[in-house]
C-alpha cells in the first residue's frame, strides 16, 4: 500500500457471531492502519425516499430510524482489539507437551509457550489428528466450535474445523445449549410452544405497545447494556420513547442496572432468582380479587385448575400470598399488591432481552412458564398484552422475531458461511456436561440435544456419551477458548482440562485470554479488520441492510483467518479442496450475495460498487398484527405450536414423559431448593452463604470479549483501582451489607462458595439492594490458583456445575449462593 | 459562530462521547489543532457521573463535560498559547503548548490535560479538524440520542434560551449550553401500615425555606417524586383522606434523598 493510501471500509462490528451481523460501522484506513470507526451513513448511495422510513405517530410526539447506524461504543473502538496487546503474535507450542514423549497434561495453565511456524504447527495438529482417529476411533476429538464473538462469514468465527473433523470421519460436538434462553426452552416451550427459543411473538410491537400499553415491565430487562452487544442503540431510543409517550417503566430487577439509571419510572428490587414468589403473589391477588381475563382463561389455556389450587394454597401447599412472597423476595407486599392491581387494570407487556438470572438460574423453568401464564391470566395478544424483547430482532430470519416495522425482506448471507453448521453429529455432549463427561468414567446420560433451536419435543428423548459404537474423545479443538469465564463451574473444567485422558489441546484464537492459557498448541487468527468478507446488518431497528467487508489492514503478526487456519491443516491432511468445496474467499463472497435477497435487486457489480444496499420498510407493515393478535382473536384458527393448540398451563407431555420429576413437575409451582440445587436463603446453606450473587451480561464487555479495552477500564464502572493498582473486576455491595463486613469502596474483596473463589474491587452503592452481590460474568481469567482462586473476577469459575434442573440440561450462571469478605492481599501473596 | 448544546435528559451514560473523543485522537495526529491524546488518562469530553438516592429510589444522572469554549476564556487571558478561531472554538496550539506544563492550571474547569510523553498541554478541539470540513465533532456525531449537538448559533437559539452553563458566576461565557441540568430529588412512599396497603392519592406538599411550596400526590404505587430541586431545608406534609396528617420538618437536603417509607395511620 502506497503511504497516502486512504479507504472508508464498511464493517459489521457486531459480536453475536453465527454469521447475525449488526452494528455497521464506516472504519477508516490510512497508509495500512486503522485510523477511526464511525457510526455508517445509510444514505451515503441511497436517499431517504428508496429505504422508505417508518414512522411512529402517538399524540404530537414521532418516532422515526435514524439515517447513521447506532453503534455501541465499543463497536467504535474496536481497532484496540484488532491491535490489542493479547494478540497471539505466531504459532505457539507449550513448551513441555511432547506428542512423541511426556505430554504433562497436568501442566497446562502452568508451563509457558515457545513460538513455532504455521508449518509446524499445522504438521503437529495433522499428526495428532490421524493418530487419535487411528487410536480412539471416530468422534473422539472435541470440537468446541459455538460461541459469540465477531461475526464473520467467510472467514466465520466459530466452527470451522467441524467440516473438516467430518471429512476425518465425525467428531463430538459441543452442543451449546440454550444458554441465552434457558428459562423458556426448558419452561415456557411447555406452555406456548414457541420454538425455537421459547419466547414470545414479537411482530409489529413497536407499535402496539406505542398505542397500547400502558405499563412496560422490565422484567430483568437491561436496555442499555445488552442490545449493545448486538444491535446497537435503537433500544436506548426506544426506552426514551415509551417515557416520552407516557408508558410507565417498571424495572424489576436486584440491580439498578443501566437502564434502570436513566428509564426506570419505578424500581422494584426483588433479591435475586426469587421472582417467582412474586409471580405466584401476583396470580394470588388476581385470583382472589377476581382481576384476571376468566373468558380467556377459558377459550385460550388448559389446566389452570391446577395453577390456581397450587397459588392459592389448595393443594396442601401455603398459599402463595404477597405476606408469604414478601419474605422470600424481599418485595414489600404492599408493592406486589400495588403492581398486580395496576397490571390488571392497564394494558401491560413484558419487555426483556433475554431475561437475566431470572432465566439463567436454579430452575429457571418455574418463572419463565410462569411468566406466560400471568400474561395469559391478563389475556396475551390482547392490544398492548404481549412480551417484548429488546435484543435479536429478526431472530432466525423470522418476522415473527421483528417487532420494528417489517422491512421487505429479511437479507442472509448464510450460504457464504462457513462456521458452525447447525446440525448435530451422532456423538455429541452438552455444553454443561463437559467436565463431568472428561472426568467420569461412567457413560453419561440426558434429554434432548440440547441445543437452541431445538424443537420442544426433543426434550422428551433419552441421549447417551459415549453413543454405542463411539468412545471417549481424547483431543480437543477449540476456537472458542472462554468455556471457564463463560460456563458452568469453571474450576471443574480447569481440573477436567488437565486429565490425562486429554491428550492434545489446539486453540485457535485471535487473543492470548482463557482457556488458551491450557492448551498445547495455539494457532493465531485474525479479526475482521484483516480480511474480506460479506456481511449484513438486520439487528439495527432502523433498516435491514446487505454490505461488502473490504479488508482494511494486512493480518497482525502471523494471524490467518479461522477459516483460513483450518483450511491450512486441511492442506496438511490432503483435503484442502474437499474442504473449500473448491471456493475462493471472493467465490464465497459472490455466492454469499446471490443468494442474499438482495440479487434480484442489484448486480453484483453494482453492490462492490456502492457497498452496500439498504433493504426498505416493508408497506403495509402497519396492518400486520402485532404478537399473540392473532392467537387472541382466534385460537382455532392461529393455534399455538403446543399439542393442544393452546396454551398448556398443565402440560400433559411433561406429566407422561417425567411422572417423577419434583423440580419440574406438569405446571408451574413454587419451588427454592430441591435435588439438584440448594441455592436458596431459604435453605441451611445460606448460613455459610449468606448473599445471592448478580452475575450480569457485562455492560462494559460482550461476555469473554474487550476486557482488555484501556479506554474502557478508566470508566469508574468498568473496573475498581485496588490499593495495589490493579483493575479488579467491580463488585457492587450495598453499603448496609458493605458496612458488615467493614468493605469500602475501592477495597479488593473476595467472593467465595465451595467452588473456589473470585477476588473483585468493591463499589459501595445504592445500585445493588441489600443481600444481593453484582459482578458481571465474563472477565478475563486471572488465576491465582487456577482451578481454585482468580484474580480478574471471573465469576463463571464458582457457578454451581449442576444444570436447570435433573431433567434440563441447562447452565445455571447467577443467581446462587456466595459470601463476601475483605481480601488481604498480602496474606494471600504469603500463602 | 459555533455551539454545543447538551441535553442532559437524554444523556442515557454510554460514555460514547467520552470514548469517541479517544477513538478520534488516541494515536491520530490532528495537527495544527492537537497532537495525538495519549492512551489513558485524558478526557477532553468528560462524562461525569452521579448517583442519587437510596434504595428502591436511586436514579443516576451522567453530564458530558468538555472544554467549554468560552467567550471570556480564563484560559487566554493567562497564556497566549490559547486562541479563538473566527467559528468560537477555542484552541490550545499545540507548538506553544509545548513544555508549559502550568497551563493544566489555567483552565477552571479543568479542562487542560498535560501529556507527558510529548511534553505538551492539551484539550478539546472542538474538533476542529473535522468541523472545517463541515462534519460534527467526533462526540456528537457518535452521540446515538440527540444528547450532544453542535452547530451554529442561529439554529439553537431556541434551545440556548432555555440553557444553563456551567458555573456562569464566573464570567467565562461558556459555548457550550446545558439543558435538564442535574438537581436533587426528593422521593418517598405513602402506606397504611394497618392495612399493609399503599396508599394512592395521598398530597404531599413540600415547603423550602425560600417559602416556595410545591405540590405533588403519590401514585399507584403510593411513591412520591419531587424533582429538580435545590439543595435547602425542607418541610413536608402529607395528607389523605381518613387518615392523620402527617408533617416532616427540617429535612436538610444536601444530596437527593429517599425519605423511606411514611406510615399513615387513620
Ligand atoms: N455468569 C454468567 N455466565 C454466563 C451468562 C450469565 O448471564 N452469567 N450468560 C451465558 C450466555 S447467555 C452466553 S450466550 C454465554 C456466552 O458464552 P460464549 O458465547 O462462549 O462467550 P463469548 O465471550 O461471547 O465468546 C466466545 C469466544 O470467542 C472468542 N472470539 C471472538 N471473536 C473470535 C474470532 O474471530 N475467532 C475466534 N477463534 N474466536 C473469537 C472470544 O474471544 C471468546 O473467547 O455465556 C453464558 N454465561
Ligand atoms: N453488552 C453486552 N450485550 C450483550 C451481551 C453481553 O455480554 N454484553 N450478551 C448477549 C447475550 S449472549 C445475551 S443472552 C443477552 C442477555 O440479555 P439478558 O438476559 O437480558 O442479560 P443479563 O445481563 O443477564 O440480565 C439482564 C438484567 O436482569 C437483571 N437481573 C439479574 N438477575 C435477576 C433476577 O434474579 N431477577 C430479575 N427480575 N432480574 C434480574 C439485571 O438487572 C440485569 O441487568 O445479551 C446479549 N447482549
Ligand atoms: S454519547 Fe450521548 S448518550 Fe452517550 S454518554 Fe455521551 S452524551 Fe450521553
Ligand atoms: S473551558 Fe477552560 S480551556 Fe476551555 S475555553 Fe474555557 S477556560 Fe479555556
Ligand atoms: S469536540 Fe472533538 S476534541 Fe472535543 S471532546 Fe468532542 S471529540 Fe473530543
Ligand atoms: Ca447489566
Ligand atoms: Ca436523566
Ligand atoms: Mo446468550
Amino acid at each position: 500500500m502506497s503511504k497516502k493510501d486512504k479507504k472508508t471500509c464498511i464493517k459489521g462490528i457486531g459480536l453475536c457471531g453465527f454469521g447475525s451481523g449488526s452494528n455497521s460501522a464506516a472504519v477508516d484506513v490510512q497508509d495500512g492502519k486503522v485510523v477511526r470507526i464511525r457510526n455508517f451513513r445509510y444514505d451515503k448511495e441511497y436517499t431517504p425516499e428508496e429505504m422508505k422510513p417508518w414512522r411512529l405517530q402517538v399524540n404530537d410526539k414521532i418516532f422515526e430510524p435514524t439515517m447513521k447506524s447506532l453503534l455501541p461504543p465499543y463497536s467504535m473502538i474496536y481497532k484496540k482489539r484488532t491491535y490489542s496487546k493479547n494478540r497471539i503474535p505466531y504459532p505457539m507450542k507449550r513448551v513441555d507437551w511432547d506428542p512423541e514423549g511426556e505430554r504433562n497434561p497436568q501442566n497446562r495453565g502452568i508451563s509457558k509457550f515457545v513460538r513455532i511456524s504455521w508449518d509446524e504447527a499445522t504438521d503437529l495438529i495433522a499428526k495428532e489428528l490421524k493418530r487419535v482417529y487411528k487410536e480412539y476411533g471416530p468422534y473422539t476429538v472435541l470440537a468446541q466450535g459455538d460461541g459469540h464473538g465477531e461475526t464473520k462469514t467467510v472467514h466465520a468465527a466459530h466452527g470451522c474445523q467441524m467440516k473438516l473433523l467430518d471429512l476425518l470421519g465425525g467428531y463430538t460436538l459441543q452442543a451449546r445449549n440454550a444458554d441465552s434462553w434457558e428459562g423458556w426452552y426448558w419452561g415456557a416451550k411447555h406452555v406456548w410452544g414457541q420454538d425455537p427459543v421459547g419466547q414470545g411473538k414479537q411482530t409489529n410491537l413497536f407499535k402496539d405497545i406505542s398505542e397500547n400499553s400502558k405499563m412496560v415491565l422490565f422484567w430483568g430487562c437491561d436496555p442499555e447494556t445488552t442490545p449493545w452487544g448486538w444491535g446497537g442503540q435503537q433500544a436506548s431510543r426506544l426506552s426514551y420513547w415509551f417515557t416520552d409517550i407516557g408508558i410507565k417503566s417498571v424495572y424489576i430487577c436486584p440491580d439498578l442496572n443501566y437502564g434502570a439509571a436513566v428509564h426506570a419510572d419505578k424500581w422494584i428490587p426483588v433479591l435475586p432468582n426469587t421472582d417467582l414468589a412474586m409471580q405466584f403473589a401476583i396470580a394470588y391477588i388476581w385470583l382472589t380479587e377476581d382481576s384476571y381475563d376468566k373468558d380467556y382463561i377459558e377459550t385460550h389455556t388448559i389446566g389452570f385448575d391446577y395453577l390456581q389450587r397450587h397459588a392459592l394454597g389448595e393443594d396442601g401447599t401455603e398459599p402463595k400470598t404477597p405476606e408469604w412472597a414478601e419474605k422470600i423476595c424481599g418485595v414489600p407486599a404492599r408493592t406486589i399488591k400495588a403492581l398486580a392491581r395496576k397490571w390488571a387494570k392497564e394494558a401491560t407487556t413484558i419487555a426483556h432481552s433475554n431475561g437475566g438470572s431470572y432465566i439463567r438460574s436454579c430452575y429457571s423453568h418455574e418463572p419463565a412458564r410462569m411468566e406466560v401464564c400471568l400474561l395469559a391470566m391478563q389475556g396475551l395478544g390482547k392490544p398492548g398484552r404481549n412480551q417484548f424483547k429488546f435484543i435479536e430482532w429478526q431472530l432466525f430470519g423470522s418476522n415473527e422475531q421483528m417487532p420494528a416495522p417489517r422491512s421487505e425482506f429479511i437479507p442472509t448471507v448464510k450460504s457464504a458461511y462457513t462456521g458452525w453448521r447447525y446440525t448435530m453429529s451422532p456423538q455429541f455432549l452438552p455444553k454443561t456436561l463437559i467436565p463431568k463427561a472428561i472426568q467420569s468414567d461412567e457413560p453419561l446420560t440426558w434429554y434432548g440435544q440440547t441445543m437452541a433451536g431445538y424443537p420442544r419435543e426433543d426434550q422428551f428423548i433419552e441421549y447417551q456419551y459415549p453413543i454405542e459404537g463411539g468412545a471417549p474423545i481424547h483431543m480437543i479443538w477449540t476456537d472458542t477458548p472462554c468455556w471457564t469465564t463463560c460456563w458452568t463451574g469453571g474450576n471443574e473444567m480447569i481440573e477436567a482440562l488437565r486429565n490425562s485422558k486429554i491428550e492434545c489441546i489446539v486453540a485457535q484464537h485471535p487473543w492470548l485470554e482463557n482457556d488458551c492459557l491450557f492448551a498445547d498448541i495455539i494457532l493465531p487468527t485474525s479479526t475482521k479488520m484483516e480480511s474480506r468478507d460479506i456481511s449484513v446488518d438486520t439487528l439495527s431497528g432502523n433498516f435491514n441492510h446487505l454490505f461488502y467487508e473490504e479488508q482494511c489492514i494486512e493480518p497482525v503478526g502471523e494471524a490467518k483467518s479461522d477459516w483460513e487456519a483450518v483450511c491450512e491443516v486441511a492442506q496438511k491432511l490432503g483435503l484442502l479442496e474437499q474442504y473449500t468445496d473448491g471456493m475462493s474467499e471472493m467465490d464465497l463472497i459472490e455466492k454469499g450475495f446471490m443468494e442474499s435477497g438482495v440479487q434480484t435487486k442489484i448486480s453484483f457489480e453494482e453492490f462492490l460498487a456502492k457497498g452496500y444496499y439498504m433493504i426498505p420498510t416493508a408497506d403495509g407493515w402497519e396492518d400486520d398484527i402485532p404478537g399473540f393478535g392473532k392467537f387472541y382473536q382466534d385460537p382455532k384458527q392461529y393455534p399455538l405450536e403446543t399439542p393442544s393448540g393452546l396454551l398448556e398451563i398443565f402440560s400433559q407431555d411433561l406429566a407422561d414423559v417425567f411422572p417423577d420429576d419434583q423440580e419440574r413437575k406438569p405446571y408451574p409451582q413454587w419451588i427454592a431448593f430441591g435435588e439438584s440445587h440448594s441455592e436458596s436463603l431459604l435453605h441451611p446453606k445460606s448460613e455459610k452463604y449468606p448473599y445471592l450473587i448478580v452475575s450480569n451480561h457485562p455492560r462494559w464487555r460482550v461476555h469473554a470479549n474487550l476486557d482488555d479495552i484501556s479506554w474502557l477500564r478508566e470508566i469508574p464502572t468498568c473496573k475498581v483501582a485496588g490499593p495495589d493498582g490493579y483493575l479488579y473486576e467491580p463488585v457492587w455491595i450495598n453499603p448496609v451489607d458493605a458496612e458488615k463486613h467493614g468493605i469500602q469502596s475501592g477495597d479488593i474483596v473476595k467472593l467465595f462458595n465451595d467452588n473456589g473463589w473470585v477476588l473483585g474491587g468493591a463499589y459501595v452503592t445504592e445500585r445493588i439492594r441489600p443481600g444481593a452481590i453484582y459482578q458481571d460474568h465474563g472477565a478475563r481469567l486471572d488465576p491465582i490458583k487456577a482451578g481454585e482462586g482468580d484474580r480478574g473476577g471471573a465469576n463463571n469459575l464458582i457457578c454451581v456445575s449442576n444444570t436447570v434442573s435433573k431433567n434440563c440440561a441447562g447452565e445455571v450462571t447467577s443467581g446462587f449462593l456466595i459470601n463476601i469478605e475483605k481480601c488481604d492481599l498480602d496474606a494471600l501473596k504469603a500463602e | 459562530m459555533k455551539v454545543f448544546v447538551v441535553d442532559v435528559a437524554k444523556c442515557n451514560g454510554c460514555y460514547g462521547c467520552q470514548v469517541a473523543c479517544k477513538d478520534e485522537h488516541v494515536d491520530n495526529d490532528w495537527m495544527p489543532y492537537a497532537q495525538p491524546q495519549p492512551d489513558t488518562g485524558h478526557f477532553w469530553m468528560k462524562l461525569k457521573e452521579k448517583t442519587h438516592g437510596q434504595v428502591p429510589k436511586v436514579k443516576l444522572e451522567y453530564t458530558p463535560y468538555p472544554c467549554m469554549h468560552c467567550d471570556d476564556a480564563p484560559c487566554m487571558k493567562k497564556s497566549e498559547a490559547f486562541y479563538k478561531r473566527e467559528d468560537g472554538l477555542v484552541i490550545l496550539d499545540p507548538v506553544k503548548g509545548e513544555g508549559q506544563k502550568d497551563l493544566v492550571e489555567v483552565c477552571p474547569y479543568g479542562a487542560v490535560y498535560w501529556n507527558d510523553a510529548l511534553n505538551v498541554a492539551q484539550k478539546c478541539t472542538g474538533c476542529a479538524h473535522l468541523v472545517e470540513e463541515g462534519q460534527l465533532p467526533r462526540c456528537v456525531d457518535f452521540c446515538a440520542t440527540g444528547a450532544l449537538q453542535f452547530g451554529d448559533e442561529e439554529d439553537f437559539a431556541e434551545e440556548i434560551a432555555q440553557s444553563e452553563t456551567m458555573e456562569p458566576e464566573w464570567g467565562t461565557h461558556p459555548r457550550v449550553y446545558y439543558l435538564n441540568l442535574p438537581k436533587l430529588f426528593i422521593g418517598g412512599e405513602v402506606w397504611d401500615p394497618e392495612q399493609d396497603e399503599v396508599i394512592e392519592g395521598a398530597k404531599l406538599i413540600l415547603t423550602g425555606t425560600d417559602g416556595l411550596t410545591r405540590e405533588t400526590h403519590s401514585d399507584a404505587f403510593g411513591d412520591f417524586w419531587f424533582r429538580k430541586v435545590e439543595a435547602g431545608t425542607y418541610s413536608l406534609k402529607v395528607e389523605a383522606e381518613g387518615y392523620q396528617t402527617v408533617t416532616k420538618d427540617r429535612i436538610a437536603l444536601k444530596e437527593s434523598y429517599n425519605i423511606g417509607d411514611i406510615p399513615l395511620k387513620k
